[in-house]
């Protein structure tokens, strides 16, 4: 393992002419009369998107910006896999009992969603706790390497978390993650917790279904519980996603190459495929022009190319992580915004772990960290916090 | 609506352009190591097709190819949609007594799956019936004018071919048709049979299951039917196709605006999504190249462009009343031809239950797009279904088909 390198984006010049090419020459669809959002992205939207993206829009200021943040790069290796280049924001806290945290992103997202909270968790003072915050691009994400041999499953994914955390001179963690994150997060807090992680944290509570058999009490918990008016509200909601919003997964984790070649070759095709989430996945979250394509922009320059990201839906489905959510003994906390995709019964959720915390927000949705960022650093203050349900969990680290 | 109109493919020089640039910046993916089909198109074919598309392919041959096939362009009305520009192949047989018959398409294919069967079809001889034969792309699909409002659904596309044939003098005919085309002309024969739809054909069969309620006796058949060795094979083949290849309808009947934009925009995009099931759908058929080539450029070209032809997914997912049969009821008489690699395929004893069937065949090769494949045998089930002493002889009164 290479010790770890500081890095900057920098996307070379005749990247950035391609794209402007490939944008100048963007062929539109035309659209079903008053369509709006019922058959995906809206042409308008996307025409103004394309226009702002070829005309206005600045990719080496944003570059610049981002290349404020404390990135860096490392090689770890993962059995059977051999060395993976990982690309990560790394930041410590002033606050010497800071509690190391990894922070993990997922699809579409990035390592930008830990951008608004990163400064909020490393502020220290004697009135909450402070974390020191380690946020990685997943494989084939961002800058870091894609894994181009089959069968990447999560527990390798966990693997190179932990040895990455290990390698920064975190051997005990605690972690935070929603989509993805969440699902190896868990994974990594199911095989390398309680050793080194102490504890998960997520905003993405999700779990598989109880069977009768099982676990009859649950089940019938689950049945006879009469759900607030927010739960009710926010499973309509989930309904609708499962519904109407899962075209996206049934084609990634089926054909992640097939749709790669329109991701990998089409600026406007992988605006509006990753857009159309943006939108529906937020909680009327007020997104400037310049946000969404530095969000885009990130995928459409990323080290592997955008087909790569989508892999690891094929992969997970494959293996059966995707239904099969592993057991841990780790303190677990929740927490719910109302517009997250699913919404599960908190009772079926309490009986898979040990929860120590749980959170309602009035407003948030799927990428709670970019949108709620006070509201999310307001509960892992509360859950790590000196009177905490979770305080002290990782020894040494009160958080002050 | 207006007379019959020549019709002449003419693609544009600054499309023809404006095509080379893209494919000349075409950025591709890298891909899983020894993916091969697993993932979806494989990269090595994907490369070569637009190596090729860039270099050599010659769309003007091609354009030139298909412009030798009899085809037209007519204004048809449809209620609630107004006046659809609809393109057509069009194609009568010497024979005085040919019976007419409608040729639907589905998706990812076009009007170009009719053109194998058509000199076959048209044929005359003693030895078996002859057809004129009519073959529309769908609206949104090749030169048909596209659909922009709401709500298009199956009894406005029956009422589209029923008015096109019509038009063409042909008030009563049969139908053939798979994928969409099946669907569609089984619209056409519950709406329109038996005063002009005769009998209808196709190679896809497909039904509703049966529920315990609803068909207790069909739904008990099927419990205790002996499924031959080669329907369990076919089940097994069925059952990859609904877990592995489907998520372009998930997509197509929930968002495709959000896919549109790739295909519109991306040719190697589109070549892959439609590539994809040439392959996976056919039964080892040897397509070339260029073939692939044509058939995507088709989509490329489109008059609409390629998103509208995804939109008829969406609108059959979304009915206003979801009880309205999807596979309606019809009492022409129906024929059937199963080809072995074809997508879907269902236990006989269940699709006998839903209509009259008085034609069967079974074949040892063939899949989904059974005209373009296997002209010669789906030609030779049609002439058996429809000759001098088949099932559905004489359905077109005074079209002997002699």
């Amino acid at each position: 393992m290479t010790s770890e390198q500081p890095f900057k984006i920098a996307v070379p010049d005749d990247a950035l002419a391609l794209l402007k090419r490939k944008l100048d020459d963007t062929r539109l669809p035309d659209e079903v009369n008053a369509a709006e959002w019922a058959c995906g992205a809206p042409l308008a939207d996307i025409r103004r998107l394309v226009s702002r993206w070829k005309d206005g829009y600045d990719w080496r200021t944003h570059e610049r910006k981002l290349n404020a943040l404390p990135m860096f790069t490392r090689t770890i290796a993962v059995d059977g896999f051999g060395e993976l280049n990982v690309h990560y924001v790394h930041e410590k806290s002033a606050a010497k009992g800071a509690i190391p945290l990894l922070f993990v992103h997922g699809w579409p997202g990035s390592f930008l969603e830990v951008t608004k909270v990163l400064p909020l968790l490393t502020s220290a003072s004697a009135d909450h706790p402070s974390f020191h915050v380690v946020a990685p691009s997943l494989p084939g994400y961002a800058w870091s390497e894609g894994v181009v041999e089959k069968g990447f499953h999560a527990k390798y994914y966990a693997e190179l978390f932990n040895k990455l955390m290990i390698s920064l001179g975190y051997t005990e963690y605690v972690t935070q993650g929603g989509d993805w994150g969440h699902v190896l997060t868990l994974t990594t807090a199911s095989l390398y917790g309680p050793k080194h992680v102490k504890a998960s944290h997520t905003n993405l509570p999700m779990c598989e279904p109880p069977k009768f058999f099982k676990n009859p009490i649950v089940l019938l918990k689950c049945l006879i519980t009469s759900f607030t008016p927010r739960e009710r509200e926010a499973a309509a909601h989930s309904q609708n996603f499962f519904k109407d919003g899962m075209g996206y997964f049934a084609e990634q984790t089926t054909k992640p190459q097939t749709i790669g070649f329109s991701l990998a070759d089409s600026p406007v095709g992988l605006l509006a495929w990753i857009y159309e989430k943006l939108v529906a996945y937020t909680d009327a979250y007020p997104w400037t022009d310049d946000e969404v394509l530095t969000w885009i922009s990130i995928y459409w320059f990323s080290r592997a190319g955008p087909a790569a990201s989508v892999r690891i839906y094929y992969e997970l489905a494959l293996s059966g992580e995707l239904i099969v959510f592993p057991k841990t003994t780790v303190p677990v906390g929740l927490s719910f915004f109302p517009k997250e995709l699913a919404r599960f019964p908190k009772p079926l959720l309490r009986s898979k772990g040990k929860i120590v915390f749980e959170s309602e927000h009035e407003a948030g949705g799927h990428f709670a960290a970019y949108e709620q960022p006070e509201a999310l650093v307001g509960d892992l203050r509360k859950m790590f916090g000196r009177s905490g349900p979770a305080a002290g969990v990782v020894f040494g680290c009160t958080g002050y | 609506m207006t007379s019959e109109q020549p019709f002449k493919i003419a693609v544009p020089d600054d499309a023809l352009a404006l095509l080379k640039r893209k494919l000349d910046d075409t950025r591709l993916p890298d891909e899983v190591d020894a993916a091969e089909w697993a993932y979806g198109a494989p990269l090595a074919d994907i490369k070569r097709l637009v190596s090729r598309w860039k270099d050599g392919y010659d769309w003007r041959t091609h354009e030139r190819e298909l412009n030798a096939f009899p085809m037209f362009t007519r204004t048809i009305a449809v209620d609630e949609f107004g006046e659809l520009d609809v393109h057509y192949v069009h194609q009568k047989s010497a024979a005085k007594g040919a019976i007419p018959l409608l040729f639907v398409h589905g998706w990812p294919g076009s009007f170009l799956e009719v053109t194998k069967i058509l000199p076959l079809l048209t044929a005359v001889s003693a030895d078996h019936p002859s057809f004129h034969v009519v073959a529309p792309s769908l609206p949104g699909y090749a030169w048909s004018e596209g659909v922009l409002k709401k709500g298009f659904v199956a009894e406005h596309y029956a009422e589209l071919f029923n008015k096109l044939m019509i038009s063409l003098g042909y008030s009563e005919y049969v139908t053939q048709g798979g994928d969409w085309g099946h669907v569609l002309t089984l619209a056409a024969a519950s709406k329109y049979g038996p005063e002009h739809v005769k009998a209808s054909h196709t190679n896809m069969p497909i039904c509703d299951p049966p529920t315990l309620s609803e068909n207790p006796i069909t739904f008990l058949k099927c419990l205790i039917a002996s499924f031959t060795s080669r329907e369990r094979e076919a089940a097994a083949a069925s059952l990859d196709f609904f877990k592995n290849g489907m998520g372009y309808v998930a997509e197509q009947t929930t968002k495709p605006q959000t896919l549109g934009f790739s295909l519109a925009d991306s040719p190697v995009g589109l070549l892959a999504w439609i590539y994809e099931k040439l392959v996976a759908w056919s039964d080892a058929y040897p397509w070339t190249d260029d073939e692939v080539l044509t058939w995507i450029s088709i989509y490329w070209f489109s008059r609409a462009g390629p998103a509208a032809s995804v939109r008829i997914y969406y609108e059959f997912a979304h009915l206003d009343n979801p009880k309205r049969a999807r596979f309606p009821e019809t009492s022409v008489p129906v024929g059937f031809s199963f080809f072995p690699k074809e997508v879907m395929q269902l236990p006989r004893v269940l699709l006998r239950a839903q209509a009259k069937i008085v034609f069967e065949s079974e074949h040892e090769v063939g899949g989904h797009f059974a005209a373009y494949e296997q002209p010669s045998a789906l030609v030779s089930d049609l002439r058996t279904m429809f000759g001098k002493s088949g099932p559905a002889a004489g359905v077109v009164p005074g079209c002997t088909g002699y």
